[in-house]
């Protein structure tokens, strides 16, 4: 499968950016600057990158409460994410979501699930809707290992494989659900193993390669998209920091974790690649990390610069039509 | 205008807005071989495309139809017990609920879930029987219809079906089989706007679904008596407080009756909103009657203590009107 020179500097620019946005975004919230609960998907950049390169402007993404990659490797400016996590006007939710539940409708990507396994049930009706309408969009689900212990997971699998849906469900294995080893919650050793419950094609792939993600998912959206029916793709990587900003991770071995950091951290991977298939140099590379950072840092500038939600619309849109409200 | 019972009605609606609507779909379990029977048939005229037996999934059958909802579809899913809702729980109040909100009323959640509650000697027991529609109540962002007859249940559905929002519609299984006129042609009752199913003086009696039935028979044995209005709401979300409230500033009494258990039940928010606008126009402390704070037992005999009779509804009335 060939992937051109413009896709993989664009792969890269993704994973890049999501990486500066992330640091920036726990850096903040470290200095006791930023409220809520932050899950930041360090290690799992390559995911987001890889899929989002295979996806079709009319494809439909659910995310979920480790989403900030999702979405911005779908095209959501940094701009309102941040403004977003600051609870500002500006932001993707206007203030109404934080972190977690980010939407980008304009994009296909519907609010985002902070229930663990919640929106695999609706990103099923989402693709049954695409089944019924002949639409010929394909509806993707993320969501971590944790969530392959949820009921939803195996209702909806189920009923995905009976009805011959449209949808890739996508397990961001990073090996620990919140404190707890995967080894400690499954005994399965792949996930992808389950998919043969429901007699659909299942897949483990590393998920710390950009161009093996990309690769992976190419084909099997392609095949959603014409003939249907689901699969379970698993991407096996490393929470390279905490369930979340505040969580500097003590239960986890020191050893595991500078290993993971140091041997699959996939930005640093990828570079390497880059540099290797001389796609880019060095200076390339730190030319669009420094373009990266300036447009972080002007993102925080804008989300600070921004107005909060004004009170008097606190109700608004509690109900889809606004006279009806109570 | 032919009579129908209560679940033709249900047939009624379902077929005409997907007749009206090609958006809208049906789907649970058995539903076209099994069970009460509102969508028995409908396989025949609009092919199991639209019409979905599907496993027995409840959190994937109520996700689902709010997956289909967000992309442009108007999904009925029947749940066959409303006590089977329990396991779709989160993706009602989780899902369904938050979508538009979030989204700044970018999304939209144009869904119905139908389903079946209630008791008297039923004989389905404690997790066939209840009465839940209390605790939906609570949770902002979903719409409530309990309708109480034929005529008010296709008006309804119809209108709930059109409603771009998530609506619970529930039907109480002693109402299946009562019959009432209702027209063959086109016409919708709005949600949020209370009934009065009859005209009276001397007391207000609130009553929801299977329970106006049972007050309409309470007025008409009590009628030389006690002049008895008896008012329906018909959905709880949206509330229509006003017409309940304009009732008791004329009658001066009230008694809601509602089959939820008593505790944080319907009857008590019915009460208190009425009551904020109207205290000082009563005559006698409000009373509510619902089903004791107990599981709904099998037995017929020990069942009938715990759910609202017409006797408990005359008792009330009574024991109101005589001081």
């Amino acid at each position: 499968m060939a992937i051109n020179k413009e896709q993989k500097i664009r792969m890269l620019k993704t994973m890049s950016k999501i990486r500066i946005f992330e640091d920036m975004l726990q850096k903040i919230y470290r200095d006791g600057k930023l409220d809520g609960h932050l899950h930041t998907s360090h290690g799992q950049e390559a995911i987001a990158a890889g899929v989002m390169e295979a996806l079709s402007e009319k494809d439909i993404i659910f995310s979920n409460h480790r989403g900030h990659a999702h979405f911005l490797a779908r095209g959501t400016s940094p701009r309102r994410i941040f403004a977003e996590c600051y609870g500002k006007v500006t932001g993707t939710n206007k203030g109404r979501s934080g972190s977690m539940y980010l939407v980008d409708t304009k994009r296909g990507m519907p609010v985002a699930s902070g229930i663990v396994g919640g929106n695999i049930c609706v990103a099923t009706g989402s693709a049954l809707a695409s089944s019924i309408k002949k639409d010929n969009a394909v509806t993707i689900s993320f969501f971590g290992d944790g969530a392959t212990n949820i009921g939803f997971f195996h209702e909806s699998l189920n009923m995905a494989s009976l009805w011959n849906l449209p949808i890739i469900y996508i397990c961001e294995n990073n090996q620990y659900g919140e404190a707890t080893k995967r080894e400690e919650h499954q005994k399965i050793k792949r996930i992808s193993d389950r998919a043969s419950a429901y007699s659909m094609p299942g897949i483990t792939v590393d998920g710390t390669d950009v161009l093996k993600v990309y690769k992976s998912i190419k084909d099997i959206v392609d095949k959603a998209r014409k003939e249907g029916g689901p699969t379970l793709v698993e991407y096996v990587v490393y929470r390279l920091r905490g369930h979340s900003a505040g969580d500097v991770g003590p239960y986890r071995p020191k050893k595991e974790e500078e290993e993971w950091n140091e041997k699959h951290d996939p930005i640093r991977k990828y570079k390497e690649e880059l540099i290797k298939q001389k796609v880019l140099d060095n200076p390339e590379i730190e030319k669009i990390e420094d373009g990266l950072q300036k447009e972080i840092e002007e993102a925080v500038s804008f989300a600070l610069g921004s107005g909060d939600p004004l009170a008097e619309t606190v109700s608004k849109y509690v109900y889809s039509e606004d006279e009806n409200n109570e | 205008m032919s009579k129908y019972m209560y679940i033709e009605a249900l047939r009624m609606a379902l077929q005409e807005e997907m007749r009206r609507d090609k958006n809208v779909f049906v789907m649970g379990e058995d539903i076209t071989r099994y069970g009460f029977g509102a969508n028995r048939g409908l396989v025949d005229e609009f092919g199991p495309e639209r019409v979905r037996n599907t496993p027995i999934s409840e959190g994937a059958i109520i996700g689902s139809a709010v997956g289909a909802a967000l992309r442009g579809m108007r999904p009925v899913a029947e749940i066959m017990f409303v006590d089977f809702i329990m396991i779709g729980m989160d993706q009602i109040v989780n899902q369904a609920a938050k979508m538009s909100y979030l989204s700044n009323g970018e999304l939209s959640v144009p869904m119905v879930i139908r389903a079946p509650e209630g008791s008297e000697w039923f004989g389905g027991g404690a997790q066939h029987s209840q009465t839940l529609h209390s605790i939906f109540m609570n949770i902002p962002g979903i719409k409530l219809v309990i309708p109480s007859n034929p005529y008010d249940a296709k008006g309804l559905l119809k209108s709930a079906i059109r409603d771009d929002n998530p609506v619970l519609f529930f039907e109480h299984k002693q109402l299946y089989t009562q019959k009432g006129e209702v027209p063959e042609d086109d016409y919708t009752i709005p949600l949020g706007k209370a009934s009065i199913k009859k005209e009276g003086t001397d007391i207000t009696v609130v009553a929801t679904s299977w329970m106006v039935k049972h007050s309409l028979e309470a007025a008409e044995e009590l009628k030389d008596k006690i002049s008895i209005e008896v008012i329906d709401p018909r959905t709880l979300v949206p509330l229509d407080k006003n017409t309940i409230i304009d009732s008791v500033k004329k009658t001066g009494k009230l008694l809601v009756v509602d089959e939820s258990p008593i505790n944080g039940g319907v009857q008590g928010e019915i009460v208190s909103a009425v009551l904020e606008e109207s205290f000082w126009n009563m005559e006698f402390p409000p009373k509510r009657l619902g089903s004791l704070n107990t599981p709904i037992p099998f037995s017929g005999s020990l069942e009938k203590e715990v759910i609202p009779t017409k006797e408990k509804i005359k008792k009330e009335i009574l024991n109101i009107c005589s001081s």
